[in-house]
C-alpha cells in the first residue's frame, strides 16, 4: 500500500512511520505508574459493596494500626479542600459529586474511604481493615427502575438528570406519523459499555514546597486537566502542572479527572506528600465510569416510494449515580436526520439517575442516532421491498443539493456520504453477492451484506467552552533542529508523528528534524487536547500556520543577510536555498546564528530569535462522511456471526497520515464489533456488577476483527486549513449498524432481530429457532 | 489488584511440598502454572497463608509411556505436551484438547495437572480425562499414595476428592485400542475462551461395530460430565445402523447445564444436540 515518494519532503498524505513507535514497542513510554518520585506513598480505595444505602459508621481503627500505614481519609478528612466538581464542559453538576461518600453509598463501588500507606499491598491489607456499616436500600439499577424507583438522590425532584425536548407528542407530527402509508417503529436496547483503555486510570500527584503540584495523570489533555484542577480547587492555574507523557488508551474515559484523581489531589494538598493511585482492572470495570446504556423508540413515516416524513425519537440514557456531566446526549438527535430529507422531526430525550456507576463519555457518545436511523432504514426496505441503497439514495442529501439547513439547525455545506457511498459500491458488488446469498442459502449457509452512512462533527468549537482554538508553538532551536509545543494530546494515536508531518512539510525540513511536545501543561498554551476528533483539524491547522510564519521569518532574513528577493529564497530539505546565477545554500543553523546572535544583522524592527505561534480556530463544524458495508456468515446451528468481509469509503478530507487515518478507522471498528456481538457491563437486581474481569466483560480479540479495506475516495472540499477533517469517533459509530444491518440481512428468512444488544449467540439462535432459549445470569 | 500476605516455600522434593500441605491444615494452596491461581490472588479472592510453589519439583516433570498407559508428570506445561512426540502418539485426544486450553501464551506456564486438578467445569482437560478413563495418582505425608479416577474426581465446579493434604504426583491415561476414532468439538465465543459447550471422546470401532466409548461433556454442567447413556447405547452397535440424532438426545439427557453470563441452559442443550450429532457423524464416517 505504501506509495513511493517523489519528494523526500513531502509529509502530508505520507504513511510516515510513527517516532513514538519505538519507545513505545520496547517498553519505554512513560505511563503514570512509570512516574516514581521520593517519599511517594500508594492509595488505595475502600469501596462500597451496597448499590444503595445510607451510611451507619466507619471503623477505620484497625486499618490505621497496620504498619505501613500512613493515613486513612473519609470524607469528612477531605472537606478543607472538597473541590467544585466539574463537568467536562466545565459545568456545575446539577447534583453534588463528593470526592468520597457522604452518608450514603450511590453504587457498588462508591469510594467510602481511602487508604495511604507505603506501598498498594499494606494499602490493600488496610483497606480491607475497614468496617463500614450500611443501612441498605433498594436500588435503582435500570432505565426502567429509574423511571418508576425511589430517588437515587434524595433532596431532588426526580431521578431525571437531564431532559431535553418536548414531553407532550405534537399532534401535527402525530398526524403525519399516524396517517402515512408506512410507519416503520423499532425499540432498542443498548448495554452499557466500559471503555476499557489498556492502561486504566492513574495519577500521582506531588505537592512541591511553593503551593504548587505538579500532577502525573493519564489523561486526554494536560491543558485541560489543569484547567479543570484549578477551576474545581479554586486555585491559580499556575498551582497545577499537568504532565501526561504516554496515555495507553482513554475512548473518552480520562477526557476530565473524577472522583478518585481528584481525591488524590486533594489528599497531597491536605498531606503535603507525593501520593500515587493506579486504578486497577477490577477498579475500571466496576468504578470508572461507563458509557452507552440508552434505549430508544424511533417512529418513522414514510410513503409508498421510501421517502421520509416525519420521525419521532423517544429517548433515555443511564446517567448512574455521578455522571461526568448530566446528560440528555441532545447530539443523537441532532445526527439522527443531520444528513437525510427529512422536514418534520421531534423528539423526547432524557438521561435518568440510578445506582450505578456514573455515566462517561466513549468514542462517539451519541452514536445510537446512525445505529437507529440505519437499522431502521433497513427493516422498513425489507417492509416496502424497496432496495436499501436505492431508499438511501434517495433519502440522502447529497453534494447538490448543498448548502442546506436541516431541521435541528445543522448548517451543511459540505457533506459526501451518498458519494461516499456510491464509492463504496465500487468495489462491493452488490447483484453478484445476492446470487452468492441464494445460492449458499440453498445449502443452508445464511450469508448477510449490511450497509450504513453517517456523518460526524468533529472539530467543533460552536459554543462550547472548551473546545476553542488550538495552538502550535515552533521554535528552530540555535541548533538548528525544530520544536514544536503543540496543544494537542496523544492516548496513542500518533499526533507526535502527525504534527510532526505538518510542520515539517510546511517548514520543508526533514521529519526527523522536528520534535513535538504535547505532555506537559506548562509549556504551551491551553488547548483541549483529544477529544471531539479535533486534532487533525484544530491542532493541525495551528502547525500549518505557525509553520507558515516560521517559513516567512526565516526567508525574511535570508532575503536581508544575503541580500536576495524573498520570493528567490526557499527551504526544502531543512536548508535555505537562494536562487540567483549561482544558488547559495545555507543550513538552519547559520539562519538561527544571525536571528539568535547577531540581532544586528536581521531586517530593522524584526525580533530576535526563531519563534512563532499561531492559534487556530477551526470552522464551527467539520463534519466527516462515510459509508461502510460489511458481509457475514451467521451459523444457524449456534447463532456464531462470522465477519467475512468490511469495506469503509469515507471522507475525512486530506489525510495527514493514511496509516493513521486507518487506524483510527480499525480500532473504532473494533469497539462497534464487541459493541454488537461481545461487551456488556451487566447488572444484578441488587446492582452488583457482574462482569467484573475480562473473562466476563468480553473485548474482541485479534481473532474477531477482520481486515478491514479501506477508500479514501470521495472527497468533497473541506474549509479547514489544510483541507482535514476529522476520523478519530467514526468507526464507533457506522460500524456497528453496519454490522446488525449484515446479521440482519443473513436472517431475514427468520424475521426481524431484537434489537438488545449485544447479538449474543443464544439471542440470535432465539431468533433462528423461533422459540425462548432463556434468560442469562447477569 | 495485590496478593493478600502469604508465605511462599518452593520445595524441591515430593515429601517436603507434602509436608508443607499438612503442616498447613488446609491453608495452603498448590502453585503450579498459576494460569488461574495469580488473578485469583490478585483480586483476593483467594487469600492462602501459604503457597507452595510446585514447579521446582523435577519428580513431577515428564511424560513416559508404558504398557497400557501413559505417565504424564502434573508439572508439564501445556505446550510441552503439545510438542511431545510421545503424547501426540500415544493420546491424540489430549494432544488435541490442551491445544484447545487457553491461548499460546498461556499454555508457555499452564500446566496439565493445574488444569485436571482444578475442575473448571468448562475446561478441555477433566472433561477429556473424564473421557478416556484417566486417574490421577495423589499423594499425602499421612496417608501415602492414592489413585483416583477421573470419573470419581470432580464433585461441583472447582470442586474435587482431593483432601486438603493431598498432591497429584502422575496422571496416568489408559491407551486406547487400534481402531479407536478421536471426538473433539469445542464451541467458545473467543478462541481460548471456556467452552459454551464443549464435547470430547473416544470411540473403538472394531469389525463395523463399536466396541468402547468414552465421552465427556465441559461446559455442560457443574462438573465435566461423562454421556453415559450415549455410551452404553452406542456400545455393540454397527456403524451403518446408527441413529446419531437418537444418541445425541441421549448424550444430552446425562447434562445439567445452566444459564450464566455468556449463554443459557437451553442454548446449550440445543447447540450441544446438534454438535453431539453430527460430531458422531462424522467421527464414525471418517476413515480410521
Amino acid at each position: 500500500m505504501n506509495q513511493p515518494e517523489t519528494r523526500t519532503d513531502r509529509y502530508i498524505g505520507k504513511r510516515q512511520a510513527r517516532s513514538e513507535d519505538l519507545r513505545l514497542l520496547t517498553g519505554r513510554g512513560v505511563y503514570t505508574d512509570d512516574v516514581s518520585l521520593p517519599g511517594m506513598l500508594q492509595v488505595a480505595f475502600h469501596r462500597s459493596p451496597v448499590a444503595r444505602g445510607l451510611i451507619r459508621s466507619i471503623d477505620t481503627s484497625a486499618a490505621r494500626e497496620l504498619p505501613g500505614v500512613f493515613a486513612v481519609l473519609t470524607a469528612q478528612d477531605l472537606e478543607r479542600y472538597q473541590p467544585n466538581m466539574l463537568s467536562f464542559f466545565l459545568a456545575p453538576p446539577v447534583v453534588p459529586v463528593p470526592l468520597l461518600a457522604v452518608d450514603r453509598v450511590c453504587y457498588v463501588g462508591d469510594p467510602v474511604a481511602m487508604v495511604i500507606a507505603q506501598d498498594r499491598y499494606i494499602a490493600e491489607d488496610a483497606a480491607g481493615l475497614i468496617t463500614v456499616e450500611y443501612e441498605e436500600e433498594a436500588p435503582v439499577v435500570t432505565l426502567d427502575d429509574a423511571r418508576q424507583g425511589p430517588l437515587v438522590h434524595p433532596g431532588t425532584e426526580s431521578n431525571v438528570a437531564a431532559a431535553t425536548g418536548a414531553d407532550e407528542l405534537d399532534p401535527d407530527l402525530e398526524e403525519l406519523l399516524n396517517s402515512a402509508p408506512h410507519l416503520e417503529v423499532i425499540e432498542m436496547k443498548h448495554q452499557r459499555i466500559s471503555q476499557s483503555p489498556m492502561e486504566p486510570r492513574g495519577v500521582v500527584a506531588a505537592p512541591q514546597g511553593s503551593g504548587e503540584m505538579t500532577v502525573y495523570l493519564s489523561c486526554q489533555g494536560p491543558q485541560l486537566a489543569a484547567r479543570w484542577f484549578s477551576q474545581a480547587f479554586d486555585l491559580p492555574q499556575t498551582t497545577f502542572r499537568v504532565i501526561s507523557k504516554d496515555v495507553g488508551g482513554s475512548f473518552g474515559l480520562k477526557g476530565q479527572p473524577w472522583r478518585e484523581e481528584t481525591a488524590v489531589v486533594a489528599a497531597a494538598l491536605i498531606l503535603g506528600r507525593p501520593l500515587k493511585w493506579i486504578e486497577d482492572r477490577l477498579e475500571n470495570l466496576t468504578s470508572a465510569n461507563q458509557a452507552r446504556e440508552q434505549d430508544m423508540k424511533l417512529r418513522v413515516a414514510f410513503d409508498l416510494e421510501g421517502n421520509l416524513i416525519a420521525s419521532h425519537a423517544d429517548y433515555g440514557i443511564n446517567n448512574g449515580a455521578y455522571p461526568h456531566g448530566a446528560d440528555s446526549n441532545i447530539a443523537v438527535m441532532m445526527f439522527l436526520w443531520a444528513a437525510h430529507k427529512l422536514q418534520a422531526f421531534n423528539f423526547s430525550a432524557k438521561g435518568w439517575f440510578s445506582n450505578t456507576v456514573g455515566l462517561g463519555a466513549y468514542r462517539g457518545p451519541w452514536a445510537l442516532e446512525s445505529l437507529a436511523r440505519e437499522v431502521l432504514l433497513d427493516r422498513a426496505a425489507r417492509k416496502l421491498k424497496i432496495d436499501p441503497i436505492e431508499l438511501r439514495r434517495k433519502t440522502l442529501i447529497t453534494r447538490a443539493d448543498q448548502p442546506t439547513m436541516t431541521p435541528m439547525g445543522l448548517a451543511l455545506e459540505d457533506i459526501s456520504p451518498a458519494e461516499c457511498l456510491e464509492e463504496l459500491l465500487k468495489k462491493v458488488d452488490v447483484a453478484a453477492f445476492r446470487i452468492e446469498q441464494a445460492e449458499a442459502r440453498k445449502q443452508g449457509r445464511y450469508l448477510g451484506l449490511g450497509f450504513a452512512t453517517y456523518i460526524e462533527p468533529t472539530a467543533g468549537t460552536a459554543g462550547v467552552i472548551v473546545l476553542i482554538s488550538e495552538s502550535c508553538h515552533i521554535r528552530i532551536e540555535p541548533t538548528g533542529k525544530v520544536s514544536a509545543v503543540v496543544s494537542t494530546h496523544s492516548q496513542g494515536h500518533g499526533t507526535q508523528t502527525t504534527m510532526a508531518q505538518v510542520i515539517a512539510e510546511r517548514l520543508g525540513v526533514p521529519f526527523e528534524d522536528v520534535t513535538v511536545y504535547e505532555d506537559d501543561s506548562s509549556r504551551g498554551g491551553y488547548g483541549s487536547g483529544a477529544y471531539g476528533s479535533r486534532q487533525a483539524v484544530a491542532g493541525g491547522g495551528a502547525c500549518i500556520r505557525a509553520a507558515d510564519l516560521m517559513a516567512d521569518k526565516i526567508r525574511a532574513i535570508a532575503a536581508h543577510v544575503f541580500e536576495a528577493r524573498p520570493e528567490d529564497v526557499f527551504i526544502r530539505g531543512g536548508r535555505v536555498h537562494i536562487l540567483g546565477a549561482r544558488e547559495q545554500v545555507y543550513s538552519l543553523r547559520d539562519i538561527a546564528d544571525v536571528a539568535y546572535a547577531e540581532p544586528e544583522r536581521l531586517p530593522e524592527g524584526m525580533e530576535a530569535g526563531l519563534e512563532t505561534q499561531y492559534r487556530y480556530c477551526p470552522p464551527a463544524l467539520t463534519l466527516t462522511s462515510a459509508a461502510h458495508a460489511c458481509v457475514v456468515e451467521v451459523d444457524v446451528d449456534t447463532g456464531f456471526v462470522r465477519i467475512l468481509r468490511w469495506v469503509s469509503s469515507e471522507d475525512v478530507g486530506n489525510m495527514i497520515n493514511p496509516a493513521v487515518v486507518e487506524g483510527q478507522v480499525a480500532g473504532g471498528l473494533a469497539q462497534a464489533i464487541g459493541q454488537v456481538l461481545f461487551e456488556e457491563v451487566s447488572y444484578d437486581a441488587r446492582g452488583n456488577p457482574t462482569a467484573v474481569t475480562y473473562k466476563d466483560y468480553m473485548l474482541p480479540t485479534i481473532f474477531d476483527v477482520p481486515v478491514f479495506e479501506y477508500l479514501h475516495g470521495a472527497s468533497a472540499p473541506s474549509q479547514t486549513e489544510g483541507g482535514f477533517r476529522g476520523v478519530g469517533e467514526g468507526g464507533c459509530i457506522v460500524g456497528p449498524p453496519t454490522l446488525v444491518n449484515a446479521i440482519a440481512d443473513a436472517l431475514a428468512p427468520f424475521g426481524e432481530l431484537k434489537l438488545e444488544f449485544p447479538l449474543t449467540p443464544p439471542r440470535l439462535l432465539e431468533l433462528i429457532e423461533g422459540r425462548p432459549m432463556g434468560r442469562r445470569h447477569g | 489488584m495485590k496478593p493478600a500476605p502469604f508465605d511462599y516455600y518452593a520445595p524441591s522434593t515430593i515429601e517436603e511440598a507434602c509436608g508443607l500441605l499438612a503442616e498447613a491444615g488446609g491453608g495452603a494452596t498448590i502453585l503450579a502454572g498459576g494460569q488461574t491461581l495469580m488473578p485469583l490472588l490478585a483480586l483476593r479472592m483467594s487469600q492462602p497463608f501459604l503457597l507452595v510453589d510446585i514447579n521446582r519439583i523435577a519428580a513431577l516433570k515428564g511424560i513416559s509411556r508404558s504398557a497400557g498407559s501413559t505417565r504424564i508428570g502434573p508439572i508439564t506445561r501445556q505446550n510441552e505436551a503439545i510438542a511431545d512426540a510421545t503424547l501426540g502418539s500415544a493420546q491424540p485426544l489430549l494432544v488435541t484438547a490442551v491445544k484447545h486450553v487457553g491461548h499460546h501464551q498461556t499454555r508457555n506456564r499452564g500446566t496439565i495437572g493445574g488444569s485436571i486438578a482444578l475442575g473448571e467445569p468448562a475446561a478441555e482437560l477433566p472433561a477429556t480425562a473424564v473421557a478416556l478413563g484417566a486417574s490421577v495418582e495423589v499423594r499425602s505425608a499421612k496417608r501415602g499414595k492414592r489413585r483416583i479416577a477421573a470419573e470419581e474426581l470432580y464433585l461441583g465446579p472447582y470442586a474435587t476428592a482431593l483432601e486438603f493434604d493431598e498432591l497429584v504426583t502422575d496422571i496416568h491415561v489408559p491407551e486406547w485400542p487400534t481402531g479407536t476414532r478421536w471426538m473433539f468439538r469445542e464451541l467458545a465465543q473467543r478462541p481460548g475462551d471456556f467452552a459454551l459447550v464443549g464435547l470430547t471422546g473416544a470411540i473403538t470401532v472394531q469389525d463395523g461395530k463399536v466396541s468402547r466409548a468414552g465421552l465427556a461433556w465441559f461446559g455442560m454442567g457443574p462438573t465435566p460430565i461423562k454421556a453415559r447413556q450415549a455410551e452404553a447405547a452406542l456400545l455393540g452397535q454397527s456403524l451403518d445402523q446408527l441413529d446419531h440424532a437418537a444418541i445425541a438426545e441421549l448424550a444430552v439427557a446425562d447434562t445439567a447445564p445452566f444459564d450464566d453470563h455468556h449463554a443459557t441452559s437451553e442454548y446449550r442443550r440445543t447447540v450441544g444436540r446438534r454438535m453431539f450429532a453430527r460430531a458422531l457423524r462424522e467421527t464414525l464416517e471418517a476413515k480410521a
